[in-house]
């Protein structure tokens, strides 16, 4: 059924539509909901209660959340570097040799190493070898009766520096480890292939194992042990000694003697050290024997 | 009749157009809320969680702290003072407590005034909205912004109690010079805690985040107090304080805090290690990575490097007759390294850092003039066998220049005084001879040394680069000359000793390496020779002062007098002062003669170095083992004749194979 609207034609007509019931009703309702809502803020919390139930939803953005990405990143970043030095210190510990601790820490890294640990390294190695990293005294001096407080690593390319520092972080002894030259110094107990006719700082100083030996014998029983200070290498050769020469230099008070083995048709030679003076001694007595 | 009609007509469309209106604005607000809430940041919970950053701390040599970087010291509400809480709820948010994170009349006024009258933007936002803001948006102004930032506050308010935004706002307001937060803020300002602030503090502080740059006390102390004044005005209206209070708290005088304003961020020596910090680890670390940085400052040495700094160049604006309200004044730079390891004990990089904070001590690069000329003694002694009585004449230089004009240097006192042994040229500072070296030794030779002193800047290679025309800057001269103090052993100079983490590991320690850059010997009769400088030469006010210890040192005038220098050292602390404008200007005094290194750097240095040695035990120079002393003629360079009375007569060190008289024919 279509009603036909049409405008209050009289005053009486308009006050009966103005006031109407469902005019009051509708502005008693909006101003109760106005009125309601200045007074009671019922919107701002609905919208608020309904906003923390999506809380968990949304991003982590904006200043405060990108501060504390910042912190993680810098806490990332710095763990890293912690990290990092606690392997090098792990591996450092673990080194077994000068060459096992120059691998272990790379160029720009550094690591504090143990004195009990430095001592054990230098003390494995042979006297002679031990000399070229630092003189005994000298170490002696620093362990026991200069400031020492620290043993300091640092990485280098192709090796490591040691600092030994004291309680002010001021270094009172540098030393500068390089792969090489701690390869080189390790290598020099392996035998090498060949003989020694053929290495030219023994020319004219190889002797038979025979004349040696007798010439050896003869020097003072308190020399000897100064002249093959560690016969470990020389023990571990399989086959026999068939030559044996003196170098033409010393280095560091010592004086490279080359022990020539033969086995198996196979000629090696392994390298040790002399104290200069007692080689000297030998050499006399060689050159008595050959006169 | 007819007008009734229109009026209930009027009414009727109002109504219905309001219903409509409101019922749009429902609809448009809802869906506004469920279209922007996905975009909205997360909230932390609790909300002080968004205040919790780890600090980056600072300390001295001496274990002090001297600065926290990306503090924020958390405080609760009880412990601070109800002055303040009043203050700010009066300027910022009056209806606080009663509105749920929006003042909804103040919004509708605001939107008004912004819509309706052009050129006026009138801001409404509450304590919980600028929380909001400051915690989530950037600082753009866009609508979208705006109603994201509302929204937010809304949920603050839903999820938070009044006390608990409250903390959280106080505790991360900003109110400049580096202060975040009421704590600090009431410490930086008032070096106090934020409970005892009174009510003109705590009213000076409630203004300060509205622009804490415009409102710095620090800089614009008379726009502070007015702030201050109208933060009180509002209490009175808010009902905090009575107008008594008011007027009393405008009346009461104002007593700013100074005593740590150099160890906050922003000092020069702060700067510079912040700088050094953020090259090696970056800026998330060093802002946000709560690490511990051990500095090689000395507190006590930089309070006296400051006060000599200020003082120094007072005496050099009454010399030159600059009044307090000139904005044109020489400034001024110092710092002082310890000779056996390098550490920089002090650092001060211009009068005021808070007027500018160009940090001269490190990046003002100027000429040095004469102070360069120990590396070219240095380096003649080296190469050419010279020694401090080799003879030489003063007397006019013409040296050709390849492709140039004749280089033809002059004395600073535009006269010769004919033959004279080196080291009185060297304590006289005698342009002419120290030409006539470089051109025999070369360029190359004096550069070279200055390098291996540790001189980084780039290095001209003309002859005159041996009277300084090479610009350097004073960090790098303390550095070089303490060389000579260590006779030849080059420390790196360095600005902090260890790196920890939050958790106290090692991320950094500096160890001190020694190298050996000088001969001993050579670097000795350098070191004799710049003692004379002191004792009897250039910088001799140095003992009209009263510093009485042994030092050696040299000073520098550029020809112009833009540069003023004084450099030297005792065998523990080497310390180069600059002073001069930062403009090309000269450094002229009243009586229209240029200010010389002598006069302007030197009582800054012995000032600074009285103070700084006064703990210490006098020591002099180690003279090397291979160093013998003579007695010699300056002009003939000779032992002295008995019968010559009025010879001058200097005692000169010197190396194995030097002798008097032999080098009499140079």
């Amino acid at each position: 059924m279509i009603r036909q609207w049409h405008e209050p034609l009289d005053f009486h007509e308009w006050l009966k539509r103005a006031f109407s019931f469902l005019n009051i009703a509708v502005f008693i309702v909006t101003a109760i909901f106005v009125f309601s809502e200045f007074r009671f803020d019922w919107f701002e919390s609905l919208v608020g209660t309904y906003l923390v139930t999506t809380n968990e939803f949304r991003p982590e953005t904006g200043a405060v959340w990108e501060t504390g990405k910042q912190t993680s990143s810098a806490h990332e970043y710095l763990n890293k570097i912690i990290d990092k030095k606690e392997d090098v210190r792990l591996n450092v510990h673990q080194a077994s040799s000068f060459l096992d601790l120059a691998s272990s820490v790379l160029p720009g890294e550094w690591v504090t190493l143990e004195k009990q640990q430095f001592k054990i390294l230098y003390l494995s190695l042979e006297k002679s070898t031990a000399l070229k990293i630092i003189e005994p005294a000298r170490l002696l001096w620093l362990l026991k009766a200069s400031s020492l407080d620290r043993i300091f690593c640092e990485g280098i390319p192709g090796g490591v520096k040691i600092y030994f520092i004291d309680s002010e972080n001021r270094v009172i002894k540098q030393i500068d480890l390089k792969k090489e030259h701690i390869l080189e110094i390790e290598n020099s107990k392996k035998p090498v292939a060949g003989q020694l006719a053929d290495m030219e700082g023994f020319l004219g100083r190889i002797y038979p194992a025979k004349v040696f030996f007798k010439a050896f014998f003869k020097l003072p029983a308190d020399i000897i042990p100064d002249l093959i200070v560690n016969p470990e290498s020389l023990l571990k050769q399989g086959g026999r000694i068939i030559n044996i020469g003196i170098w033409n230099e010393a280095e560091n008070g010592y004086i490279k003697l080359g022990f020539e083995f033969e086995e198996k048709g196979v000629k090696q030679v392994v390298f040790i050290k002399g104290r200069e003076w007692a080689v000297w001694q030998l050499s006399l007595n060689l050159k008595g024997d050959e006169n | 009749m007819n007008l009734f009609l229109r009026l209930l007509k009027l009414f009727r469309f109002c109504l219905f157009s309001g219903l409509i209106l409101v019922s749009l604005s429902l609809v448009s607000g809802m869906f506004l809320v469920f279209y922007i809430a996905k975009d909205l940041p997360k909230l932390p919970s609790p909300l002080s969680r968004i205040i919790e950053r780890p600090q980056t701390r600072i300390f001295a040599s001496n274990g002090q702290v001297l600065t926290t970087l990306g503090e924020r010291k958390t405080i609760p509400l009880n412990m601070v003072s109800p002055d303040f809480i009043n203050a700010i709820l009066a300027t910022e948010d009056h209806r606080f407590f009663e509105h749920h994170g929006i003042n909804k009349l103040r919004t509708l006024k605001a939107l008004y005034i912004t819509l309706f009258k052009s050129g006026k933007i009138q801001g409404a936002s509450t304590i919980t909205q600028q929380l909001a803001k400051n915690l989530f948006f950037s600082f753009d102004k866009t609508y979208k912004r705006k109603i994201k930032e509302l929204l937010v506050a809304l949920q603050i308010e839903a999820s938070n109690t009044k006390e608990e935004i409250l903390h959280a706002y106080i505790n991360q307001i900003y109110f400049g010079a580096g202060a975040q937060g009421i704590e600090k803020a009431a410490r930086v300002f008032f070096g106090k805690s934020a409970l005892d602030l009174n009510l003109p503090e705590a009213a000076l502080l409630a203004g300060l985040p509205k622009s804490p740059t415009n409102y710095n006390p620090y800089r614009h102390l008379a726009l502070a107090l007015k702030r201050r004044d109208i933060v009180l005005k509002r209490m009175v209206q808010a009902g905090f304080i009575s107008g008594l209070e008011a007027r009393q708290a405008m009346l009461s005088k104002l007593e700013l805090y100074h005593g740590q304003s150099d160890s906050r961020t922003g000092s020069y020596f702060l700067d510079a290690l912040i700088n050094k910090l953020v090259l090696k680890y970056g800026e998330d670390v060093v802002y946000h990575g709560g690490i511990k940085v051990f500095s090689t400052i000395d507190t006590r040495l930089q309070s006296y490097a400051k006060e000599s700094i200020k003082k120094g160049l007072e005496r050099l604006d009454t010399m030159m007759g600059i009044g307090g309200q000139d904005v044109d004044r020489p400034q001024g730079a110092l710092v002082a390294i310890d000779t056996g390891s390098g550490a920089v004990k002090a650092m001060v990089g211009g009068r005021d850092y808070y007027k500018s904070e160009f940090n001269r001590a490190t990046k003002s690069l100027r000429q040095p003039g004469s102070s360069f000329k120990p590396f070219l003694y240095y380096a003649a002694f080296k190469d050419l066998g010279f020694n401090p009585a080799t003879v030489m004449t003063d007397k006019p230089v013409s040296i050709p220049v390849k492709g140039a004009a004749n280089w033809e240097p002059e004395n600073f006192s535009r006269t010769f005084s004919g033959n004279m042994i080196l080291k009185k040229a060297l304590t006289r500072s005698v342009n002419s001879i120290a030409a006539q070296i470089v051109e025999k030794v070369g360029p190359g030779a004096v550069t070279a040394v200055a390098k291996a002193c540790g001189i980084k800047s780039p290095l001209k290679d003309v002859f005159s680069v041996a009277l300084g025309t090479s610009n350097v800057t004073p960090f790098e001269m303390a550095s070089a000359y303490a060389v000579f103090a260590t006779l030849g052993v080059r420390h790196e100079p360095f600005l902090f000793w260890r790196v920890e983490d939050a958790f106290g590991r090692v991320v950094f320690e500096h160890i001190v390496q020694e190298k050996r850059v000088l001969d001993p010997s050579i670097a000795y009769q350098v070191v004799d020779m710049m003692k004379a400088v002191i004792e009897r030469g250039s910088g001799r006010s140095i003992r009209q002062l009263g510093f009485k210890r042994a030092a050696a040192g040299k000073t520098g005038t550029t020809d112009s007098y833009n540069d003023a220098w004084f450099t030297g050292f005792t065998p523990s602390l080497c310390t180069s002062v600059w002073t001069g404008f930062d403009r090309k200007k000269k450094l002229i005094g009243i009586n229209r003669i240029g200010i010389t290194g002598g006069k302007s750097a030197a009582p800054i240095w012995a000032d600074f170095m009285m103070n700084a040695l006064k703990s210490e035990p006098e020591r002099d120079f180690a003279i090397p083992d291979n160093i013998r002393f003579e007695m010699v003629d300056t002009k003939t360079g000779c032992k002295p004749e008995k019968e010559n009375k009025v010879a001058e007569v200097l005692r000169v060190p010197l190396k194995p194979g030097q002798h008097l008289c032999e080098k009499n024919e140079q």
